[in-house]
């Protein structure tokens, strides 16, 4: 109890004084601060990017390709094509038709508006627009590609990103003349996609198999039992992932950078903050030393000293962290980037705070340990001898 | 050159603080040192790319097939000096994370006019004599430890005729390629003709052509004088130098320099902060000592340089130090990206930013030291 009190009397004392060692107090403040801001913001990016690439997956899709495949190079037949559609556990049509849909890739570029900078992004044939066009994506403008034409819908943010995708644009793809026919809005992806039938342009590029299958099925757990039937069937040389998995495996290289790149940087901010917060500190102990002397000369335990002094070094962070995880949502949150091709807005969500407090939390612990210790280790005679 | 020890006296008189400081400011240079640098450094890559070679590729991108019957039309462009097929794959080397780029040309001429590589004449001759020899990079040489005469084994999602997707070829030689830009570092060169003989589909077409211009200042008009003889024509072309390329490929980090720029403030902004309160704090220490210099014949200005200098001197030499571990970071990131290197601009940058963050955060407390009335300063000991 008498550590308690002894306690709470230093930390009143400690927080009542900081209003004359202003600078000092600001230096923790204004680093700790920068600190959160810079790590929660560069976060938010690998946040953006991961809530974005999954925010458009339903639960009981699910991604077939050719065994072993890699990039976009599975290669499968029609032949499997039409064994797959047999499967169970997929999701019918009235009509009784699976919800399957064959979907090729084939690259295509786009120049940035304004700046006319040359981006790649995939060209998707689909042999069943309606299951790309599932709600919540819709048409917004014109309507379908016809199959069999040369014709194309493009995602709203295909016309904002880039320049020749109005409607009635037409566009050049391997020697022939296409047009825009259609705008979507996919969800809340930023991406550009643009669709067409897989058919047609299977046909212009001379491929007979299609990069990969997107199956509905009629609920997500079915995914076992559709996934048996698959891995049993000797004809089909093909994996099957939920979409989510699919999701998640695409970006995990793109976020894993992302999250390296942001943590890098913290760290050495983190670090060049709490050498200044150390030395903040040591001038606040030192400006303290006749005082603290006569509290240890009247009895007051080092303990008690030290936990007081780190406590006050923790508070004095917290301002920093609440300040600079506001700062991050104020500037950055909600901002469309697209670092590596990627288009996404960031996303300063709680639990980033939550990290940026976290991280500033612990500076506040290491920074304030040394000026602790010397506080506890003040010499009492001589710092009162001392003018 | 006799204030020397004075100052050094005057940087040493509380060594605690003085180190934190130091570390704090060589700290957020080596942050700004890596970030600026890489910044700094890509553009000087892409700008040290070849302008003079030529890549001719299909009008919408670079990966469709174009037919090998346009080369002998390229050739007869005037001002082409050398042009080479190219066919590029992905193969992979027992495990599918080992993944190398193969280069597929034909070995004509002056072929290597229109690349990167630097080959030597004994294992070129070597290449060419024998149609299923390879080149290898010395970085794929060394890392699967692969020596000329080997037998090296690809898989690849190319089908051949006979049905296999793994290629074999005879390592011949190793070669460098002095390519900026980013990409695999692992890369093998082999036979178009030995390729395209055995592939299942897509014979008689390539990637690109690869070609080089007899005068450098031509580089432009010959890209142009290509397209235009394929316009309205089923194999439109788009024909780039190697210096746009790079440019296309760096620009996609582009939209990450806004970030880079707020970063690399924020750090500057935190860092001036604290070393204008330290700096106002240890002059404020320092009062009597400062009174007494003028006591016995110092100059306003000489007290002001006084500190000035200090904090120069401290900041200055923390910057250097910052740098020079940035640097270290570059040969790591020289892996990613082909040719970057900590360029000079950025240091000379670093350095002078060192300079003016000591001369703003000294500034307010030297002039006071300087307008410091001796009498009143030692009354108030």
């Amino acid at each position: 109890m008498n550590f308690f009190r002894q306690f709470l009397a230093l930390l009143r004392m400690n927080l009542g004084g900081e209003g004359a060692r202003l600078g000092s107090v600001l230096t923790i403040i204004v680093g700790v601060t920068c600190t959160v801001a810079v790590l929660v913001s560069m976060l938010a990016m690998g946040t953006g990017a991961h809530s974005q690439a999954v925010g458009d997956v339903h639960d009981d899709e699910v991604v077939v390709q050719a065994k072993g495949s890699r990039f976009t190079e599975s290669d499968i037949t029609r032949d499997e094509m039409v064994t797959l559609r047999d499967l169970p556990g997929i999701a019918r049509d009235k009509d009784g038709e699976p919800h399957v849909a064959g979907i090729v890739l084939v690259p295509f570029e786009g120049h940035r508006r304004g700046t006319g900078r040359r981006v790649f992004f995939p060209l998707l044939g689909s042999s069943d627009a309606k299951f790309e066009l599932r709600p919540p994506a819709h048409l917004t403008e014109g309507r379908l590609f016809e199959p069999g034409l040369h014709e194309m819908i493009a995602t709203n943010a295909c016309v904002r990103q880039f320049d020749g995708f109005e409607l009635g644009a037409r566009r050049d793809v391997h020697g022939a003349q296409w047009t825009i026919v259609g705008h979507y809005d996919p969800g809340q992806s930023l991406q550009c996609i643009v669709l067409s039938d897989a058919a047609t342009l299977m046909s212009l590029f001379g491929r007979n198999g299609y990069n990969r299958i997107n199956v509905r099925l009629q609920a997500p757990s079915d995914f076992e039992t559709f996934n048996r039937a698959l891995e049993a069937n000797p004809s089909l040389k093909l994996e099957a992932k939920t979409a989510r998995e699919a999701t998640e495996a695409d970006f995990q290289q793109f976020n894993g950078l992302l999250n390296f790149v942001s943590y890098f940087i913290g760290s050495i901010m983190a670090i060049g903050a709490t050498f200044g917060a150390v030395n903040s500190l040591y001038s606040i102990v030192d400006a303290r030393r006749r005082e603290l002397a006569t509290l240890r000369a009247i009895g007051f335990g080092s303990g008690a000293i030290v936990a007081a002094t780190l406590l006050e070094s923790i508070l004095l962070a917290l301002p920093g962290a609440l300040l600079g995880a506001a700062l991050a949502w104020l500037l950055f949150h909600g901002m469309a980037v697209s670092p590596f091709g990627f288009n996404f807005r960031l996303d300063v969500t709680p639990r980033l705070v939550e990290i940026g407090i976290a991280w500033a939390l612990f500076m506040g612990l290491i920074g304030g340990l040394l000026p602790a210790l010397r506080a506890a280790r003040v010499p009492v005679t001589t710092a009162l001898r001392a003018t | 050159m006799k204030y020397l020890p004075l100052i050094w006296s005057g940087i040493w008189r509380k060594p605690g603080r003085t180190i934190l400081i130091f570390l704090q400011v060589a700290v957020a240079f080596v942050l700004f040192g890596v970030l600026q640098g890489l910044r700094t450094g890509v553009q000087h890559a892409v700008d040290a790319a070849r302008a003079d070679l030529l890549i001719v590729h299909t009008r919408e991108n670079f990966f469709s097939p174009l037919p090998l019957g346009l080369l002998e039309q390229i050739r007869s462009v005037p001002g082409v000096k050398v042009v080479v097929p190219v066919e590029l794959f992905i193969g992979w080397y027992q495990k599918p994370e080992e993944a190398t780029i193969v280069v597929a040309v034909s070995p004509e001429g002056d072929w290597t006019d229109a690349f990167t590589f630097n080959i030597s004449p004994q294992h070129l001759a070597a290449f060419n004599a024998n149609r299923t020899a390879a080149l290898v990079t010395e970085f794929a040489a060394e890392k699967y430890h692969w020596k000329i005469g080997d037998h090296i084994p690809l898989m690849s999602n190319t089908k051949q005729k006979n049905g296999s997707t793994t290629w074999t070829s005879d390592v011949a030689g190793t070669f460098t390629d002095s390519d900026v830009g980013v990409g695999l570092r692992s890369k093998i060169i082999m036979h178009y003709a030995y390729y395209d003989e055995a592939r299942a589909s897509g014979t008689g077409t390539v990637n690109h052509f690869n070609l080089a211009v007899t005068d450098d200042n031509l580089a432009v008009t010959v890209a142009d004088a290509i397209d235009r003889r394929f316009a309205n024509s089923s194999h439109e072309t788009k024909t780039e130098s190697l210096r746009e390329l790079a440019q296309t490929q760096v620009q996609r980090i582009g939209d990450l320099d806004f970030l880079i720029r707020a970063v690399v403030s924020a750090v500057l902004a935190a860092l001036l902060f604290a070393t204008a309160t330290m700096m106002m704090q240890s002059v404020r220490e320092r009062t009597p000592e400062l009174a007494v210099l003028k006591t016995i014949g110092f100059t306003d200005r000489a007290v002001f340089l006084l500190i000035l200098a200090e904090a120069i001197v401290v900041c200055v030499a923390a910057a250097a130090c910052g740098l020079a571990l940035a640097t270290l970071v570059f040969p790591l990131a020289a892996r990613f990206v082909v040719g970057l290197a900590m360029p000079n601009a950025t240091v000379a940058l670093g350095l002078a930013l060192g300079a003016t963050l000591a001369v703003v955060s000294a500034a307010i407390p030297a002039i006071r030291a300087a307008r410091l009335r001796v009498v009143s300063a030692l009354a108030a000991r």
